[in-house]
């Protein structure tokens, strides 16, 4: 069971139990305000009837004309929530976001190691369109998928034709 | 944020000599800006984008005042040139003058009044400093010349805020109605465009209450078409308000078939059966009984696909139980509550949230039923405590039922809760043993919940037997089980919590730096382990992190601003109410405030010698921005400490106060030290006195107030500091208040008064080592056990010594101003006033029994306790399958103190060098 509300500021001041698992990133603060003050829509957590917060999904509208897009900047939810479908709950706000925005098709990033995550982006419709090299920076850097699924205005599918080489990460728009 | 303005490509010889300075600036060369931009001011002089450039560089490379002469020159010359008007506001921005950028605007906007972006800048100027008025005027007139929707919603916008911001309720209706008038006007011609408007118009609307016209609004077309597919949802909130119940009920039961998760759809359901309930209307279609309630939630259990079980009508079934449960029985209805309870766990035991599902329902069932029939959740699956689960799934299961059952039941004696400790440690070593951990590097697993739950029955032994030995049986078990689930958080904050609790901030830091807390979550998260690091005298590790904490608020200050001018951008106009509340917030955060001035105090003490950081003033309403929900808690529910956020919080707003008084003083000795006419300190000396009177006040009343001990749970923080701050056998509210008065009158030139009261003080510092030793000596148990308490004591001294020596360094300017000039051969002491050689001799004194006390700890510190790591033969026993971990821990433990007790040293023997050279 499970709330579905817009982010709030004050959210972040409780998402510690989903940031602190180590693949999610607690971004500088004007990175998420910045999100809040542009896309709030596409920022929504998942809450439990206890008021702990289960997960959220940040995400962006953006890209010229055929590229006109929605996209998931951040998705996750808490290890002590996993395997509930939160997930995909999430993933279909966005989309359904992306559809009334009448976006050709929806992206993420996702670490090529994060195998958990590749297959449920999969299941949900998500095909590798490219693979982006050296898009994470660590030791070593990480190879990133783009992933991508269409939206109902791409009748004809053009935007998940995966690309056969791998780009840079300085070649991604 | 970049320079340079973002169309700024024309191409033009201008740009084309401008760009290597903004290339410089972006890239955070600023002295190569400078240098370019007087290399293309010596070409052309008079070149007002490349002077305004200057400034800028000029700010960054921190020579404010030429920069700010340069500024004040272009500002003359009323520019109105994009370039030049973006670089001077960057360089206003930056240095905090904002309403300079409006005067810059608005003449900008004379000399060009047909420029739509100079029109939208002086908008966006007003909005910086919240000038709510001028905002309307700025956007009003955009709108009348450049007539786009979003320059007309800015106005409509601006209004609201105004009628926010006003306490006077005519003025307030008035604004309102004018708001809505506004708007009214666009939907009447057909030109409300998007999502964001609909919403803006829905909240003038609920500022004035008027929930029949929203519920109206949202039911037209106009809304559906600009928010499509969410005019069910968004009707919940009105159909409430207007007590539209019927409605209401049977629209959320539309909303639950298709989605029987949503725990926001069964929340009004259940609020409009209980109101139905009362009305009783035998022919209704709505569910207006808990029989037809209870039906709908069976319906809802049937209806689901064998796929997925849902959490949401099981859960459904226990919210109606406990909605029935507070004003009669709902036994024959639905069975008990426990059983309702047992059946959840039953269905869902294997996902870790069934545990925390069922929380807020088994504070419902009475103590005694719940307990009496605890074992229940134990052996619903056929498990007990010694079922050894053979698959991932099987063990998730038995740690829930495990779980739910401490939950249900009475808390363990000491044996009990040490007995099951070592059960769940032998349940976690087995499926160690048989590869039955099956974590990753960012998985954690659900064999992790043995260790987990081993540790926190550890801690309830330790904390009744007052005894550190449990302790560090269980952080042996964590840091194994860290080793092997890496991700896992909440075995690293036990970590920490644990360290802590035995006094050891470098043990702990080991695992926090493990936790990458950063940005917001140094606020959030300060109170788990910053702000212990100072009581525990960790004190160059303190420095960092409350310098860490700082700078994020700092940075957020400046930042801030920036996000209320995105969202005019954006036009979400929702997010910037909530924006500019969330900044007040943190401007007002009690732990930032907190912080500075630990930073302060902590610096004389530690830091390398150098002025007092003073703080910005103490906001009038500390805001408390913890996260006390992040550590785990399975103690039964009337052990739950239902105001503990309130009055932790309290507590650390007397001891905020406390420190604020105590650097605010001090900030006024340093004022008053000056080489003026005495006469001309009179009036400071009255706000020290005041100063000090108010502190001296206030730590008798928190005496008063915070003499009880507080209970150690595992999930809250430690007891404030005050507690042991006013509690101390050393007196420290009469050896500040008496040094600082003696600084005070000193500097005032009232040398008979401070004569006497540096006397007063040499005397109170020759007892208080002594004092200070019978605190840190109170206990004589368990050493590890008090060695927290015993290190608090000590670091509250530390501060003292600090600052008592900081304070002698004050005095020693102002008895010898000519020390710095002159050379040693000086011949003041010819000219020193009988007066003025007594003060000497006095201070000389105060020097000497800061000194002694200083020798005495030193003393102290060498035979200060250690931990005790013996074993009994049963004990090492059942520690082996640990293996080397002992060892770690060990280490950890003792490094940790040993390191901290070095550093200490260090600190005490620079401050008696320091004192030497004092002496006169």
């Amino acid at each position: 069971m499970t709330t579905i509300r817009p982010f709030t500021c004050e959210d972040m001041l409780k998402f510690n139990n989903v940031n602190l698992d180590p693949l999610t990133e607690t971004y500088g603060l004007s990175f998420y305000t910045q999100y809040l003050a542009h896309w709030p829509e596409y920022f929504q957590v998942v809450e439990s009837p206890n008021g702990e917060i289960m997960g959220y999904i940040m995400g962006k509208a953006e890209g010229h004309g055929d590229n006109w897009h929605g996209h998931v900047t951040a998705l996750t939810v808490s290890p002590d929530y996993r395997r509930l479908g939160l997930a995909a709950t999430l993933m279909s706000i966005l989309e359904d976001v992306s559809e009334k925005k009448k976006a050709y098709f929806v992206d993420l990033f996702v670490r090529v190691s994060n195998k958990v995550a590749i297959n449920m982006y999969k299941n949900l419709g998500y095909i590798v369109y490219r693979t982006v090299l050296e898009y994470y920076s660590g030791d070593p850097d990480e190879d990133a998928y783009d992933m991508r699924k269409a939206c109902s205005r791409d009748v004809n599918k053009k935007s998940v034709i995966p690309l056969a080489h791998p780009v840079r990460t300085e070649e991604v728009d | 944020m970049a320079v340079r303005p973002q169309h700024m490509h024309d191409g033009s010889i201008v740009e084309r000599r401008l760009r290597p300075i903004y290339d410089w600036l972006d890239n955070g060369n600023n002295k190569k800006a400078l240098q370019e931009a007087e290399k293309v001011l010596k070409k052309s002089p008079s070149l007002q984008s490349a002077r305004a450039l200057k400034a800028l560089a000029l700010f960054r490379l921190g020579k404010a005042t030429e920069a700010q002469v340069v500024l004040d020159a272009l500002a003359e010359e009323k520019p109105s040139d994009d370039s030049t008007l973006q670089a001077m506001t960057i360089s206003y921005r930056e240095s905090q003058q904002l309403h300079k950028v409006c005067s810059l605007y608005e003449a900008a906007v004379k000399a060009e009044p047909n420029s739509e972006e100079l029109h939208s800048h002086l908008f966006m100027s007003y909005v910086r400093i919240g000038d709510y008025l001028s905002q309307q005027r700025a956007a009003m007139a955009l709108y009348k010349f450049a007539p786009k929707n979003p320059y007309y919603f800015w106005a409509v916008m601006s209004i609201v805020l105004q009628a926010k911001s006003t306490e006077d309720k005519t003025k307030k209706g008035i604004l309102l109605t004018l708001a809505q008038r506004m708007v009214d006007n666009f939907i009447t011609e057909n030109k409300m465009e998007a999502e964001q408007e609909a919403r803006l118009y829905i909240m003038i609307l609920e500022l004035q209450e008027k929930w029949e016209d929203i519920l109206k609004f949202i039911e037209s077309p106009l809304y559906s078409l600009l928010v499509p597919g969410s005019t069910a949802q968004a009707c919940i909130p009105y159909l409430k308000k207007l007590g539209l119940w019927r409605k209401l009920n049977l629209l959320c039961k539309d909303l639950l078939w298709d989605n029987q998760d949503r725990w926001d759809y069964y929340l009004p359901y259940f609020d409009s059966v209980f109101h139905l309930m009362k009305e009783a209307d035998n022919e209704s279609t709505a569910d207006d009984t808990p029989e037809k309630c209870h039906e709908f939630i069976c319906q809802l259990v049937e209806s689901m696909s064998s796929g997925r079980t849902l959490r949401g009508p099981y859960l459904a079934r226990l919210e109606l139980w406990k909605r029935l449960s507070e004003d009669g029985d709902p036994t024959d209805l639905l069975g008990s509550g426990m059983a309702l309870c047992v059946q959840y766990l039953r269905v869902f035991a294997n996902k870790p949230c069934a545990v925390p599902d069922i929380r807020p329902y088994l504070a419902m069932i009475p103590q005694k039923e719940r307990e009496e029939k605890c074992r229940d959740f134990l052996t619903c699956l056929g498990y007990d405590e010694n079922s050894d689960p053979e698959t991932t799934d099987d063990i998730q299961r038995h740690i829930s039922c495990m779980t739910a059952w401490r939950l249900a039941a009475p808390p363990f004696p000491a044996d009990g809760a040490l007995g099951l400790a070592r059960t769940l440690r032998r349940h976690y070593l087995r499926c160690s043993e048989k590869g039955l951990v099956t974590a990753t590097i960012t998985e954690f697993c659900p064999t992790d919940g043995y260790g987990l739950l081993a540790a926190h029955h550890y801690f309830y032994a330790a904390v009744q037997q007052k005894s550190s030995k449990p302790i560090i049986e269980a952080l042996n078990l964590l840091e194994l089980v860290l080793q092997q689930s890496p991700a896992n958080f909440h075995a690293k904050l036990l970590l920490i919590k644990l360290y802590h609790l035995l006094g050891n901030a470098l043990a702990a830091d080991s695992i926090y730096q493990r936790v990458e807390v950063k940005h917001i979550q140094l606020v959030s998260l300060g109170w788990v382990h910053a702000a212990r690091l100072a009581p525990a005298c960790a004190a160059s590790r303190a420095l960092q992190l409350l310098a860490d904490t700082r700078a994020f608020h700092t940075h957020h200050a400046k930042d801030s601003v920036e996000h209320l001018t995105y969202a005019y951008k954006y036009g979400t106009f929702e997010k910037l109410v909530e924006l500019r509340a969330w900044t007040a917030r943190l401007e007002a955060c009690a732990w930032g405030s907190l912080a500075a001035r630990e930073r302060a105090l902590l610096a004389l003490m530690a830091g390398p010698p150098g002025p007092l950081h003073a703080p910005s003033r103490l906001p009038e309403d500390p805001t408390d921005n913890r996260d006390l929900t992040v550590m785990l808690n399975w103690e039964p529910p009337q052990c739950q400490d239902a105001d503990l956020k309130t009055r932790t919080f309290d507590q650390d707003i007397a001891y905020l106060r406390l420190k604020d008084a105590l650097v605010s003083a001090i900030a006024l000795c340093i004022e008053m030290s000056d080489n003026r006419p005495v006469e001309e300190k009179s009036s400071q000396r009255e706000e020290l006195e005041v100063c000090i009177e108010a502190y001296s006040t206030a730590m008798e009343r928190c005496k008063d107030y915070y003499s009880e001990k507080e209970r150690l749970c595992i999930s809250a923080p430690f007891p404030s500091r005050i507690i042991a701050f006013v509690n101390s056998p050393v007196p420290y509210r009469e050896l500040y208040s008496t040094t600082l008065r003696m600084v005070g009158e000193l500097c005032a030139g009232r040398s008979a008064r401070a004569h006497e009261l540096c006397g007063r003080a040499a005397a109170l510092v020759a007892r208080a080592g002594a004092l200070l030793a019978a605190e840190a000596a109170a206990g004589d148990g368990d050493h590890g056990w008090e060695m927290r308490d015993r290190l608090e004591a000590l670091s509250n001294y530390l501060e003292f010594i600090g600052i008592m020596t900081f304070l002698l360094g004050v005095c020693n300017e102002l008895v010898a101003p000519t020390n710095a000039t002159n050379t040693k051969k000086s011949k003041k002491k010819t000219h020193q006033s009988p007066d003025e050689i007594r003060t000497v001799e006095l201070l000389n004194k105060l020097n000497e029994c800061v000194q002694n006390t200083i020798s005495f700890i030193e003393n102290l510190l060498d035979q200060w306790p250690k931990y005790d790591f013996s074993l009994s033969l049963e004990e090492e026993f059942s520690m082996m399958s640990i293996g080397e971990n002992i060892q770690l821990v060990k280490s950890k433990l003792e490094d940790g103190l040993d390191n901290v007790l070095c550093v200490v040293r260090y600190i005490l023997k620079n401050r008696s060098k320091y004192l030497k050279t004092l002496v006169q």
